[in-house]
């Protein structure tokens, strides 16, 4: 029997979820950088957002290192 | 009593990359001269958070949904924490019944924020689940699954992904409340004004946000590795060095030119 999350399947999940999350996300991020770059600020929040990504995703990458190193794997 | 014998530090400081950890050193200081308040407020989310865990414990979309949007929707749950860090600035004690009385206010503009949280929060998950079940060569169905498959996999890839992703998503989300939701307490602006001063600061001050975006990144992660009992003390530190980080911020524009004063 086909594995179900609230009665929907693994593929139905996934479309939605890259249709319209990822589609909205995508179009919030749009209406902020068009919002700031019409307050000529899209360059400075720019580098927040690069900034951002690579600290966090940076220190999420450390922590994996450290729960495998923790763990023995 | 009042906190006139010892009042805290009123002056705002330019913003530069030593200001988180000085917000998070005034906080402390919030945080040790009134501690009650904090430290309920921590044991409440805490105990909210163990609610959520076991409720939840085999259904990792549940559960996920349920503490993204927890943890997303904190700060607005924390007000309370910012009108005691500007109470005792102004040299005055706030308490618990001052906690209860702007909770009680039911502000509409803390409710529509609060609301547009948890919204990021569900887009987040959506997002997530999407990625996650796509990527992902087994089924992804409980917080075990998860950890097993896509945390502590050796390769690097999927988890990589989904950290670039809530950081992409986070990012925004941060920008839009680090400094609307204290002004929001603080002055009778709209919704839009607070997250346009907001996102005004963040680009004003993109190194110095980051850093902070990252300690409290790192506070709250220390807090869930204590198995949320980190989080009694976190919650309280965060909130009340919040407050200090939107004073400086609210007062402080682009970096200016050195001053030979």
């Amino acid at each position: 029997m086909e594995n179900t999350i609230f009665g929907l399947t693994e593929g139905q999940i996934a479309q939605f979820g890259l249709t319209f999350g990822v589609g909205a996300f995508i179009l919030y991020m749009l209406f902020i950088v068009l919002n700031l770059a019409l307050e000529s600020k899209a360059g400075k929040f720019g580098t927040f957002i690069i900034f951002l990504v690579l600290s966090l995703g940076m220190m999420g990458f450390m922590a994996k290192n450290i729960i495998q190193w923790v763990l023995g794997i | 009593m009042t906190q006139a014998s010892k009042p805290a530090t009123t002056q705002t400081v330019p913003v530069d990359m030593i200001s988180p950890t000085r917000w998070i050193e005034r906080g402390w200081e919030d945080l040790r001269a009134n501690p009650l308040p904090g430290l309920l407020h921590g044991l409440v989310l805490a105990l909210f958070g163990w609610l959520l865990l076991w409720l939840a414990r085999d259904r990792f979309w549940l559960l996920a949904g349920a503490f993204s949007g927890f943890l997303i929707v904190a700060p607005v749950l924390a007000t309370g924490l910012y009108h005691i860090s500007r109470e005792r600035a102004a040299g005055r004690k706030a308490g618990l019944r001052d906690v209860i009385a702007l909770w009680k206010s039911f502000d509409g503009r803390l409710v529509r924020f609060g609301v547009l949280l948890g919204l990021a929060g569900t887009g987040w998950v959506m997002a997530s689940a999407g990625l996650i079940t796509l990527w992902s060569p087994v089924p992804i169905l409980k917080p075990a699954d998860f950890f097993r498959h896509v945390v502590l996999v050796k390769e690097v890839g999927l988890f990589e992904a989904w950290l670039v992703l809530g950081s992409l998503l986070a990012a925004p989300v941060f920008a839009s409340s680090v400094v609307a939701i204290p002004m929001l307490i603080d002055k009778s602006v709209p919704v839009s004004m607070a997250v346009t001063a907001s996102w005004r600061a963040v680009a004003d001050h993109p190194g110095p946000l980051v850093w902070w975006a990252v300690l409290i990144a790192m506070l709250v992660g220390l807090g869930m590795v204590t198995g949320l009992v980190g989080l009694v003390v976190v919650i309280p530190l965060i909130a009340h060095a919040s407050w200090h980080a939107y004073r400086d911020l609210s007062a402080s524009k682009s970096p200016a030119p050195a001053s030979a004063s």
